[in-house]
């Protein structure tokens, strides 16, 4: 399908008109601190002029609108013989400016929430909502890693792509359902110097993005299997809190807890799903009382081998996409990058 | 236990704010009170019966004659509920702890000290056994729900054993620490619905520290961020002074 | 990605429990109770010994349950219940004709085709004996499909020991060999006394030919299997059952998970050769 551009001016009014029949979700300011420093997050807007497509990143990325921090799986009554039914959401959604890395992340997660067994609350979400990708020329600051993890380009897993040139977004269609969103929006044809000005963008996006592990990620799996009796992990393990803002954070992170709440009428209820963090004290504690990770070291160890090792394996791509939420909202200040050259120099 | 468990409220070394928590549950508070019925409640009724089933005790014992009263009301509930920061950790009174004990009297009493005989003050669980703990300072409103929810059903209520960092991020708040603002809650047991950290207050650790916390990690970190030793203890002091990872500080 | 159909997917949620109903409760120890389920809608639980249930009391919650029956015994399956969380302290009020919701059955269980034709050895300590039973009673069912049969069933105290009366009929069998053992004797006991990794000098192992499945607490584990090993059983010989906590079923939670594996996917049944690799494994 031929690209299309998007005037600038014209955005808002696209986003405006989605709202109209979807839910849209998008990057908004979250506070502003003193020194001027902002903090951005997605949430639902109704006018699309709130939607703030200069942001660097969200404190959490658009996973909470497939896998909510907080859900209901189940409503039950005991009234008599028990009985529950399932709760689905199926809102229709429009995710607007989801950047590559948080792309990737959603391609990942599809992947672990449709194999083997399907889990019906996440794949309703995911089949009704179309993303509306926004491409990035520079890492969001300083903590970003996401070249090192090749996640800063994504070629599938958004319906639209929007490119930054200038006055106007350069709009990709990948899928019908994107081109049928665009048609909502005031655009044009893209004239040779919209290509032009994409070849640009392009071009400065390769020279805009550094690595910074000093070794090719494709061989982090065999360089932490080596590292797993090293003592660099009993080192960071004595720094970390174990609070799990890393994981909570985190846009490929999927552990869940379910607990069930009562309601005062002491006969119904909900099930419900939370996430979760491995780096919790009795994340792997059974009824009895025994944890089966113990130790910081082994619970941070866990979560380092997940996200470039376990999920790589699994899946056959990374479980980290480099965005860098974890190392930001370390109070420990302990940080991926440091850890893996860390590690790398240590073989 | 019968159809209609009968509470009731009790308070020692406290300001009675986690029982005015309750009367603060406006919208449930009909609703509780048809599953249960209240014996005693002395901020709410008149009515002082001793034929409870479930008692929620407010305050700290730091006094002779509460060690009686306390045990006593051990005896004649069958389940005990420490209620609010002074019961479940000793509290902000624990801070007289790490003062000379005369001084303090002094200081409260004038030269009545002496009629009124007192002792750092120690958390419910050091006297009688205690069946749940609902802590903050105050107790929060949605965790005594449920909390009474489960006791009417019979289920443990389960006592998060994560930190404030947890449901900071679940509300989706920016970390304190990226504003360049401390906060006790990476160590510091969740269940707040993080409202301090929410309205942009650093976590002043009223609900107690986590089951193993890494306090050697957090005394580093405030360090780091330019507190002295001594600002950094204080900060724990104020309701953590009956934990022995600070006492052990001190 | 693949498309959900509509109505289906909401009708066979894997969080929506079917319904069992009770049809047998007894206690076995003061800590144990057992419970024969039937399933509500007539399906039978399609299972393999050494699988577990996740059993949900709404308002509770769930919990992962070892099943302690064989599918050879007919068209319900049995529990055996410990006392040691929210919801089996629930299940212990529950009895008789009462209803529970179950989801599964998970994980892979026991393989009693791959130890076909072989000497097989049980380890069975404390409440291991509840996943263990369920094999055994298919190996007694299929008795003719496999050769010596040993138990070893050790406990704390002559109290806790599960299906008493069971082992003593086992005990009677001339097609097995049965030892049992406490780790502290009273007054009443008059068998063996000690670990259960005592009772290996009192049998004989032809390691080439023999599995040896280990099941019980993890101090367990590491000096059972230290004995078949050193007896020379071959360490894809050893079967294992590990407990973890299983919480969804469905290998995405994580709270099972050794390493790379989700326990409640790839086990709960692993051989030794498997698990030493993991090295988180016991």
């Amino acid at each position: 399908m031929l690209p299309k551009v998007l005037e600038k001016s014209k955005f808002a009014a696209f986003a405006t008109a989605l709202a109209g029949e979807y839910q849209v979700v998008g990057p908004q300011l979250k506070e502003q601190s003193k020194a001027g420093g902002e903090t951005f997050v997605f949430g639902p807007v109704t006018d699309g002029a709130a939607l703030r497509m200069d942001y660097n990143i969200t404190l959490l990325s658009p996973k909470k609108y497939f896998l909510p921090m907080r859900e209901t799986l189940l409503k039950y009554t005991t009234v008599g013989h028990p009985k529950a039914e399932a709760v689905m959401d199926t809102r229709q959604r429009v995710i607007v400016g989801a950047h590559p890395c948080d792309i990737y992340a959603t391609w990942l997660l599809d992947k672990v929430f449709s194999t083997d067994h399907k889990d019906p609350n996440y794949l309703s979400r995911r089949e009704r909502a179309l993303i509306i990708g926004l491409d990035c020329a520079k890492p969001c600051d300083e903590t970003s890693f996401c070249h090192d993890m090749g996640t800063n380009y994504v070629e599938s897993g958004f319906d639209l792509m929007m490119t930054d040139i200038g006055e106007a977004y350069f709009v990709e269609i990948a899928t019908e359902a994107g081109q049928a969103l665009l048609a909502k929006a005031e655009t044009r044809e893209a004239h040779n110097e919209d290509f032009a000005k994409r070849q640009a963008f392009m071009e400065r996006k390769q020279g805009g993005f550094h690595k910074r592990i000093p070794v090719d990620t494709k061989y982090l799996p065999e360089i932490l299997e080596e590292s797993y009796d090293s003592l660099v992990w009993e080192a960071i393990g004595r720094r970390c809190f174990s609070c799990g803002s890393c994981n909570l954070v985190c846009p490929t992170c999927y552990c869940f807890d379910i607990t069930d709440k009562l309601n005062l009428d002491l006969t119904s209820g909900t099930r419900e799903r939370t996430v979760d963090s491995c780096q919790l004290d009795n994340f792997a504690s059974v009824a009895g009382g025994e944890s089966f990770r113990e130790q910081r070291s082994s619970r941070l160890r866990h979560r380092f081998f997940r996200k470039a090792k376990y999920i790589q394996e699994a899946f056959g791509r990374k479980g980290c996409v480099g965005c860098g939420r974890c190392d930001r909202n370390c109070v420990a200040k302990i940080n991926s990058v440091e850890t893996y050259t860390q590690i790398a120099g240590s073989r | 236990m019968s159809a209609k468990p009968k509470l009731a409220f009790f308070s020692f070394a406290s300001c009675e704010g986690c029982q005015l928590q309750v009367i603060n549950c406006e919208d449930e508070l009909v609703a509780l009170l048809g599953a249960v019925e209240i014996v005693n409640f002395r901020e709410a009724i008149d009515e002082r019966r001793d034929d409870y089933d479930i008692a929620f005790v407010e305050g700290s014992i730091t006094r002779p004659e509460d060690e009686h009263e306390v045990k006593e009301i051990r005896e004649r509930a069958k389940i005990l509920v420490a209620f609010g920061a002074c019961a479940t950790i000793g509290g902000i009174n624990a801070i007289k702890n790490f003062q000379p004990q005369e001084k303090v009297s002094q200081y409260v009493y004038g030269d009545q000290a002496a009629t009124f005989p007192s002792y750092p003050a120690r958390p419910v669980h050091d006297l009688v056994k205690v069946d749940l703990k609902l802590h903050g300072c105050p107790i929060s409103k949605s965790e005594f729900l449920e909390a009474c929810k489960c006791l009417l059903a019979g289920k443990q209520f389960t006592v998060p054993n994560y930190p404030v960092c947890v449901t900071c991020k679940l509300a989706e708040n920016v970390c304190l620490y990226q504003k360049g603002m401390t906060c006790l809650g990476v160590v510091t047991r969740a269940g707040c619905d993080p409202m301090c950290p929410t309205f942009g207050n650093k976590c002043i650790g009223c609900r107690g520290l986590i089951d193993h916390p890494n306090v050697n990690a957090a005394f580093d970190v405030l360090e780091d961020l330019g507190l002295t030793l001594e600002e950094v203890t204080k900060d724990f002091t104020m309701f953590d002074g009956c934990h022995k990872e600070i006492t052990e500080k001190k | 990605m693949t498309t959900l159909s509509e109505s289906p997917v909401l009708q066979e949620s894997p969080y929506v429990p079917r319904f069992g109903t009770i049809v047998e409760s007894r206690m076995l120890t003061a800590q144990e109770k057992f419970f024969r389920i039937v399933m509500e809608d007539g399906r039978p639980l399609d299972y393999k010994p050494g699988q577990f249930v996740e059993v949900s009391i709404f308002g509770i919650g769930e919990a992962p349950i070892s099943i302690c029956s064989s599918p050879t015994q007919g068209g319900f399956f049995e529990l055996t219940v410990r006392k040691a969380g929210m919801v089996t302290a629930k299940m212990h009020e529950l009895n008789t004709g009462d209803t529970v919701g179950i989801r599964g059955p998970f994980g892979n269980g026991f393989d009693p085709a791959a130890i076909k034709g072989q000497n097989v050895l049980f380890v069975a300590g404390g409440l291991g004996l509840a996943p263990a039973r369920g094999l055994i009673r298919w190996v007694f069912d299929r008795r003719a499909d496999y050769k010596d049969v040993t138990l070893l069933v050790g406990a704390r105290t002559p109290a806790d020991l599960l299906f008493r009366d069971e082992i003593k009929e086992w005990q009677s069998r001339p097609d097995c060999q049965t030892l049992v053992t406490v780790d502290r004797a009273d007054e009443t006991w008059t068998g063996n006394k000690g670990v259960i990794t005592r009772l290996f000098r009192k049998i004989k192992i032809d390691p080439a030919n023999t599995f040896a499945v280990i099941v019980g607490p993890p101090i367990m584990f590491k000096f059972a299997v230290l004995e078949v090993l050193s007896e020379g059983v071959p360490e894809n010989h050893v079967i294992c059952s590990l407990e973890r906590r299983m919480k969804c079923g469905l290998g995405k939670c994580g709270h099972c998970q050794i390493r790379n594996v989700y326990v409640c996917q790839e086990g709960p049944v692993f051989t030794y050769d498997f698990v030493k690799k993991l090295r988180e494994g016991i």
